[in-house]
């Protein structure tokens, strides 16, 4: 028998634990689809993650991040850092800087420091009153002799104009000069966007150029021209609406992303012999590919694609065995039996079953970031 | 102890089988109430801005010459459970007096729940149209003159269709709903470019600009990034056509998003939308769009319908675009007999 007392005084404490416990519960139950992405130097992989080789240079929430044996440093703090793209000799970084109005091409150590700005897109003081005096830069990469810096460039602006068609064009200019010593290589499409994401190759660039097709819809190509001014030839048709180039180390294949002008990007490669693309070869067709990467050892490719259905994009993998197969050993030639004279045809030995290919899946390298899917990854052998 | 003391004790104690119903009873009171609380503004704001009331003005005197009236669902549509709703997507609120704001976006949406279809008919917001409220003008000053009931009135006299209820979102709303489900996914076709894109939100001058680069290719937007991919139309050479491509891309992605949330996510997306949504549909009618939203699963299923030339023309008064109503009815009516 308990007293009423107690016994009030008991159920007051229950009731209390158990309502906030309840509350607290249904707080944890909420589904991890709404949680906003960790800082990659918060989560590193899982201790059994796939060991990638070399330094990979990558964007998050506006900061550079690099990842190499497993874990992120972050390079600089998160005001706007987007598109990192390394020098040829491998010893510094390229990236932009993006404020609201405009965006800077800066030249960063491989810690993160700025070593340099090679642009200046902001409007002057005096033109301020006026958005459009300002000029964006992106996706700048360096030419192999680490003597032409090739970019997105939407200058340059005229004051006052009220131009509402915004269209880059792929623009090279001698790294550290000021813009009006560069030149226009591509001439972008009115009323598309423009030309993105040039990627320095011999004889020429490959470009993005959007476009619109028969039926009057926005798509991506990607072009390659020779010299500037030239219009250059598309390498891809409207249909496949492809972008997003990455030569492969060998300079043998491109590596891209193809959407068919749907909510769909499939991680596509090509052969390149200098001036075409052979046939297009789809490797992933059931994520959400962005910034295709080659290993510079040749290894696979890395990717960034949503770490779920609807979710911020991770960086994964995909093995050289999966779009380069190991060639089958030889199958034996048949030989007659040894032992003398026979009667009727010959017996043929049983050729032994050919082996059948592993499934070679794409690896999820990290889970719970958020990476920047505009962002290209540079990656360091 | 003297009998009365022992009498006065045993009345201030309880039997174990009365304890034990107490204690029982007091942990599920306890814990229905602390679910409640959890759930306490979500249904605070589902009870405010659901099944709002809405007066559907008759059609103006000029309308009804020149176009036939609202037609009533048929019966084979009924009996499927079909109906129609129309999306209202409104500008920035501060340069507008309240509930009288301008709906850049008006979406007609058909859903057949027998067997799972969805139409999506984006009517452009310059297309000049005899308003309910009388006189004429660009159908998206509708809702500004007479609140979501004109705007319906407009869009059933016009169009020659059956409205059954309305959502209107606020340019809030839509920013702080993708926030509140964790950002959506997205392919943008191309990079959208725009220099002079109105700073209204979170801005000091609503009528000041700013600048919007949102590039191409796969990517994980947020709101106010999905705003701008969804709002700019001046780097778009199809203008609000384009605009309205884009915009229902990202409600099938909005929706795709939906169907990853659990219901413990409902507060927290509740309290995001507070202020920024109004919809004639009832609660009880939410708790059973939800589940069935989430069953609609076949893209192929889902049409998606512009007003493009030559069933809309450039050249109207004030830069409206002038409707070919002998082409649009009968495709309006295709979709929404």
């Amino acid at each position: 028998m308990m007293s009423k007392f107690l016994l009030a005084v008991g159920l007051a404490a229950v009731m209390a634990v158990t309502g906030v416990s309840s509350y607290v519960y249904l707080g944890s139950r909420q589904s991890k689809v709404v949680a906003p992405p960790q800082k990659p130097t918060a989560a590193t992989p899982r201790a059994q993650a796939f060991m990638l080789p070399g330094t990979i240079y990558l964007a998050q929430s506006g900061a550079l991040y690099s990842f190499s044996a497993g874990r992120f440093h972050q390079l600089t703090p998160e005001v706007g850092w987007t598109q990192p793209a390394l020098y040829p000799d491998g010893n510094y970084l390229l990236a932009v800087k993006r404020s609201a109005f405009f965006s800077d091409v800066y030249v960063l150590t491989l810690y993160g420091g700025v070593y340099n700005q090679l642009t200046n897109n902001a409007a002057a003081p005096r033109n301020a009153w006026d958005t459009g005096a300002n000029a964006w830069s992106f996706y700048p990469r360096l030419s192999a002799d680490e003597r032409t810096l090739w970019m997105s460039y939407d200058g340059p602006k005229y004051v006052g104009a009220n131009y509402y068609d915004v269209d880059m064009a792929v623009w090279a200019v001698t790294p550290g000069a000021p813009i009006r010593s560069g030149r226009a290589w591509t001439v972008a499409n009115s009323y598309t966007g423009g030309d993105m994401q040039p990627v320095p190759v011999p004889g020429g660039i490959i470009y993005t150029k959007y476009t619109y097709d028969e039926n009057g819809n926005r798509t991506g190509q990607l072009w390659f021209t020779s010299r500037a001014g030239s219009p250059g030839r598309a390498l891809t048709s409207t249909d496949a609406s492809c972008a997003q180039a990455a030569l492969s180390p060998d300079g043998g294949s491109i590596a891209m992303i193809c959407t068919y002008q749907k909510q769909v990007s499939y991680l596509t490669i090509a052969s390149w012999n200098g001036s075409s693309l052979g046939a297009l070869r789809t490797m992933i067709s059931n994520q959400l590919v962005a910034q295709p990467a080659w290993a510079p050892d040749g290894s696979g490719i890395a990717y960034l694609a949503p770490g779920g259905p609807a979710a911020p994009f991770q960086l994964w993998f995909l093995p050289k065995n999966a779009y380069n197969p190991p060639a089958p050993p030889p199958v034996p030639t048949p030989s007659p039996t040894p032992g003398g004279p026979h009667n009727g045809p010959l017996p043929s030995p049983t050729p032994p079953a050919a082996p059948v290919a592993p499934v070679v899946k794409p690896i999820q390298v990290t889970f719970n970031l958020g990476f920047d899917a505009t962002s290209p990854l540079a990656w360091l052998g | 102890m003297r009998p009365g003391h022992r009498a006065r004790a045993s009345r201030g104690r309880l039997s174990p089988l009365t304890t034990i119903t107490l204690v029982v009873l007091a942990v599920a009171v306890s814990a229905v109430a602390g679910g409640f609380a959890y759930f306490l503004p979500a249904a605070a704001t589902a009870l405010q801005e659901t099944g709002v009331a809405v007066t559907v003005a008759s059609p103006s005197p000029v309308a009804t010459t020149l176009f036939s009236p609202s037609p009533s669902p048929s019966p084979s549509a009924a009996s499927q459970g079909a109906f129609t709703v129309l999306l209202l997507g409104s500008d920035d609120d501060s340069k507008f007096s309240a509930d009288h704001v301008l709906t850049q976006s008006m979406i007609l949406v058909r859903v057949i729940p027998a067997t799972k279809e969805v139409t999506m008919l984006s009517i452009p917001r310059d297309l000049y149209v005899h308003l309910s409220t009388g006189g004429s003008g660009k159908i998206d000053g509708a809702y500004s003159y007479g609140s979501a009931g004109a705007a319906i009135a407009t869009v059933e006299q016009d169009f020659g269709v059956h409205v059954d209820d309305y959502i209107w979102v606020g340019l809030l709303g839509l920013i702080k709903v993708i926030d509140a489900i964790g950002g959506i996914d997205i392919v943008t076709s191309n990079p959208v470019m725009d220099d002079y894109y109105p700073s209204d939100v979170y801005s000091s001058d609503p009528y000041g600009f700013q600048r919007v680069a949102v590039l191409a290719g796969p990517q994980h937007l947020d709101g106010i990034h999905a705003m701008q991919y969804v709002r700019s139309r001046h780097s778009d050479l199809q203008s609000d056509y384009g605009r309205s491509k884009r915009q229902q891309q990202v409600l099938q992605a909005i929706r795709a998003k939906a169907k990853q949330l659990a219901p413990s996510d409902v507060p927290a997306l509740a309290t995001a939308i507070g202020g920024e949504l109004k919809t004639s549909i009832g609660l009880d009618r939410v708790a059973r769009l939800v589940p069935l939203a989430a069953s609609f699963d076949n893209p192929d299923a889902i049409h998606q319908v512009l007003l493009l030339p030559p069933y809309a023309r450039s050249g109207a008064p004030g830069g409206s675009l002038t409707p070919n109503w002998n082409l649009i009815l009968p495709l309006v009516h295709q979709y929404f007999p």
